[in-house]
């Protein structure tokens, strides 16, 4: 399983391996020490009284003439496994109290809710002092107080980890499924949220270690003849000036066996969270041969030869974007199809020069404006380049107004003043036909409609002199009448300002309705290049336009299907990646992979059985899924 | 004989009143298609259906019964758009199915039948959702809805989380199934073609209103509802393009109207394109509420022109 190979690489990061090595030695501790060292620490010897280090005792002995080494060690078990088990109680009665409201009835729950938000507003160590007052002083009591006191946090914990496992989906359908409340919250909610719930038990015992060498500190935890590090620690305090060691040993052993606890949450937490980065990571593959690129025309904004796009993963490296290559012409509106996975998302985000690391962005060429992306300023791409994303409600800074996010680009990238800007925004919000743009702009993006986010992001990318305007998905989130406007925006837009256009869309109808030539990806390939009004050559093209329901689909046949599924990133096979879904498929297409190469007037076509026959789009697999 | 019945049906949250007084009835053993932009309320009313919203104002009724007094494994199930999120990640497909199936023997025969039905190898029964596809998931989640022996099923976009190459596999699907077990069913999409795709009966809606309802071929080919043949216009196709149409005309770029402040008389006013921003003399628009006398009208359309404006076929 994958899980295995992220735990090991989550071992092999500093973070990792000390938390492993510092638990390991606190069990090791806790289970042996009193079994080897018990007798030697509790043996009283009256010839050495509170002595100083000496080769005998490393940290010299206590009133008694005990060894002190000897008894921090030894302490190692009561002192964790009273953490342990006061976390245990605190994580147990957390998860009642959290889980119970939703099983109460309304006014009940709601109470008790408001029970465990008060007791959270109380700081934690001083709940466990009063609790350890009522329950009595001892440890059964500071068990009880630091257990009790950590539980309200937990409940907390749970109640909002449990809000937002019970708003999805599955849990509605389990309750339309008749499924109990009780059974609900055991199969469903709690196995949920289990994860997060261990991480912080985890870091809860180091704080419990801490509040228990603090109980037994003030004289209120463990008593004697019992010992732990805090009642070590209290009993060394007194000879501090003298022999310093005595105090501070138990001081470490806290400390230690503390960072053990917190570093082992952080380890788990970034293994069930995915966020170790792997460690091995060698040279992402060589790129395969490159497609015949021809020499690209000269009004190009941009040229793109050869890009890939690689990112890390806990096996070596996968390559979502393998070798595109095409240029886009001034004033040019081209399309990139393709399904989830394609790699069309990632194109537009290369060639806009977003891919983050870890993600590694290589080309043997790709020049925007005729000059390198690499080397391009800022400045250059962020008034040239426009970029228009799916959700324009996470690409707006949901708190500042929209006119000063449109004029902050004119202030950096333009020099304008702030009043000068602020007046170019509102001309440009106009541009995008936002009505009452004055007014608009003095408003936050909340209180845009998706489609007029969506236009204040063009708008945005108009405050400079774009050449090139990169639309991913921007008409997915949006109904098909305000999809409708925001296209028209875009081909407008277009005409007025010369820029040209990457559309990256899912739906076909939609590219092949804005764009004079659209780019299908498979794969993370270019699979053909066509004219929008051309007869598609490849199978997955055509497959596409036939899978395609529109307003003429016959009701009274079943729709076209592609059998089979798009090959994961990492396992595409040899030869044509679609190979295994495509009916015309040959030996040569599983053994070669085949290259893009014009085929007619402005198409170019990636098929070894391109079908050149013109058809009404309509192919003959059927069926079979 | 299994009719859902919505009868004047609101649900209100708080001051947002989601679904407004909807009247509609799922004919036994039919498809009743609601058509909507996101925010109409047409996924409220599904959940109103399903219990998981509450009901305002007004009964849904299932064969005649509350929906509210049905026992607890109700005979209406719903599948949910988005795939990822309606199948416990914890928990084996099989179970799933499993859990929504009335006790008894014979559990695991069941399973596996069910996960026939919809085409996936009955041996997947022990794994984990996270190792199927989209459209995979989807139909372990129609097979689920179907272990309740549901009379009624509610599809609520179930294509619209899914890739066009998976989409035609599940429509086929869930028409297929429809038909075999003869479900009532309310299939709720935006996407105009997939609802005329298959449903026998459309219903649109429109800021928590139905504004027309009919026979699914009278009402794409002949709209009573100017919204209506707004949708239908701008359904995205091939073989149409973007700009040849209706021109410029300003009406293309009003905004929709914010559910938490409806407008005034007929809710569609701010937007229509045969409304007082065409015709200032039909101040009626926006001082009267045509839901009143939509029953009288041809496809119920609440719209006071309907009649005036019949066909402008598009499409």
């Amino acid at each position: 399983m994958a899980r295995r190979g992220t735990w090991a690489a989550a071992l092999r990061t500093p973070v990792g391996a000390c938390s492993a090595v510092l638990l390991a030695l606190v069990v090791v501790l806790a289970a042996l020490a009193p079994l080897l060292w018990g007798e030697g620490a509790a043996a009283i010897d009256t010839d050495a009284i509170g002595q100083g280090p000496s080769g005998a005792h490393p940290f010299g002995t206590d009133s008694l003439g005990r060894d002190l080494l000897l008894r921090t060690l030894v302490a190692t078990r009561l002192s964790v496994g009273l953490a342990v088990l006061a976390t245990a109680i605190g994580a147990g009665t957390g998860v009642v109290l959290g889980t119970l409201p939703s099983v109460l009835p309304r006014r009940v729950g709601r109470l008790l809710t408001a029970v465990v938000d008060i007791a959270v507003a109380f700081p934690g160590l001083l709940l466990a002092l009063f609790l350890a007052v009522i329950f009595g002083v001892g440890t059964h009591g500071a068990v009880l107080a630091i257990g009790f006191a950590t539980a309200p946090a937990f409940a907390r914990l749970v109640q909002t980890l449990s809000a937002s496992v019970s708003g999805r989906d599955f849990v509605a359908a389990a309750r339309i499924a008749g499924v109990g409340r009780i059974r609900l919250l055991a199969r469903h909610v709690l196995p949920n949220i289990g994860e997060p719930l261990v991480v912080n038990a985890t870091i809860g015992a180091g704080s419990a270690l801490l509040a228990f060498a603090g109980l037994s500190f003030l004289g209120i935890g463990v008593q004697a003849p019992d010992y732990d590090w805090g009642r070590l620690l209290r009993e060394g305090l007194d000879g501090i000036y003298v022999t310093p060691v005595a105090a501070l040993a138990p001081a470490a052993a806290v400390v230690l066996a503390g960072l053990a606890f917190n570093l082992v949450g952080e380890t788990v937490a970034a293994v069930v969270g995915v966020r170790t980065h792997a460690t091995r990571r060698g040279a992402p593959p060589l790129p395969a041969a490159p497609s015949a690129p021809g020499e690209p025309p000269a009004d190009a904004v941009l040229v793109v030869e050869n890009l890939r796009v690689a990112f890390p993963g806990p096996s070596g490296w996968t390559v979502p974007v393998r070798g595109v290559s095409f240029s886009v012409r001034a004033g040019e509106a081209i399309g990139v199809v393709g399904e989830s996975g394609s790699g069309k998302s990632l194109t537009a985000l290369a060639v806009s020069r977003l891919v983050e690391a870890p993600g590694l962005v290589t080309a043997d060429r790709l020049e925007f404006a005729g000059k390198a992306l690499a080397e391009a300023s800022d400045r250059e791409l962020g008034t040239a380049l426009a970029m228009v994303f799916q959700d324009p409600m996470t690409s707006f800074n949901p708190a500042r107004r929209v006119g000063g996010q449109l004029a902050e680009v004119s202030e950096q990238h333009h020099g304008l003043s702030r009043r000068q800007a602020f007046a170019r925004a509102v001309d440009r919000l106009a541009a995008v036909r936002v009505p009452a743009p004055e007014r608009r702009a003095r408003q936050y993006p909340h209180e845009f409609s998706g489609g007029m986010r969506q236009r204040a992001m063009i708008g945005m990318g108009l405050m400079g002199r774009p050449k090139l305007i990169v639309a991913d998905e921007p008409t997915t989130a949006l109904d098909v009448t305000v999809q409708r406007q925001v296209l028209r925006l875009l081909a407008r837009t277009r005409e007025a300002e010369g820029a040209a256009i990457l559309l990256i869309s899912h739906d076909i109808a939609v590219v092949a309705q804005t764009c004079e030539r659209m780019l299908v990806m498979y794969a993370g390939r270019i699979v053909e290049d066509l004219p929008s009004g051309a007869a598609a050559q490849h199978p997955y093209t055509r497959a596409l336009l036939a899978t395609t329901v529109d307003l003429d689909t016959d009701r009274d046949r079943p729709l076209e299907v592609i059998p089979g599924r798009p090959p994961e990133p990492g396992q595409v096979p040899e030869g044509c990646a679609f190979a295994a879904r495509c009916p015309l498929a040959s030996d040569r297409c599983r053994a070669e992979d085949p290259v893009l190469e014009p085929a007619g007037d402005g198409h170019r076509v990636a098929c070894w059985h391109p079908q050149v026959t013109v058809l009404s789009g309509q192919s003959q697999e059927e069926g079979a899924a | 004989m299994s009719a859902l019945e919505f009868d004047a049906v609101s649900v209100r949250y708080g001051r947002l009143t989601a679904v407004d007084g909807v009247s509609l009835t799922v004919p036994s053993g039919q498809v009743v298609g609601l058509v909507g932009e996101s925010g109409s309320g047409k996924s409220t009313l599904a959940r109103a259906a399903a219990g998981l919203a509450p009901v305002s104002a007004g009964r849904v009724r299932l064969d005649g019964v509350d929906v509210r007094r049905l026992p607890r494994r109700r005979p209406l199930q719903m599948v949910f758009q988005d795939p990822y999120s309606s199948l416990d990640p914890r928990m084996a497909i099989g179970e799933s199915i499993a859990e929504a199936m009335p006790r008894g023997a014979g559990r695991r025969a069941e399973v596996a039948r069910l996960l026939e039905l919809v085409n996936l190898d009955p041996d997947r029964a022990d794994m984990l959702p996270g190792r199927l596809s989209g459209g995979q998931r989807q139909r372990v989640a129609l097979a689920r809805a179907l272990a309740g022996r549901p009379k009624v099923l509610i599809a609520d976009e179930i294509t619209s989380a899914l890739d066009v190459s998976v989409q035609g596999a599940v429509l086929n699907l869930v028409r297929d199934v429809q038909r075999r077990l003869a479900l009532s069913m309310l299939f709720i999409s935006h996407n105009l073609a997939v609802v005329r795709y298959v449903s026998d009966v459309v219903a649109v809606m429109y800021l928590g209103r139905i504004v027309e309802a009919g026979p699914a071929a009278q009402v794409l080919t002949d709209p009573q509802h100017p919204y209506t043949r707004d949708l239908l216009a701008a359904a995205p196709s091939a073989h149409r393009s973007l700009l040849d149409d209706t021109g410029d005309d300003p009406l293309a770029d009003t905004e929709p109207a914010d559910p938490h402040h409806p407008p005034s008389g007929c809710r569609y006013h701010p937007r229509c394109p045969i409304g007082p921003l065409a015709h200032p003399d039909r101040t009626v628009c926006v001082t009267t509420d045509p839901a009143g006398e939509a029953a009288g009208r041809s496809h119920s359309a609440a719209c006071h022109f309907a009649a005036g404006h019949p066909t402008r076929r598009s499409a």
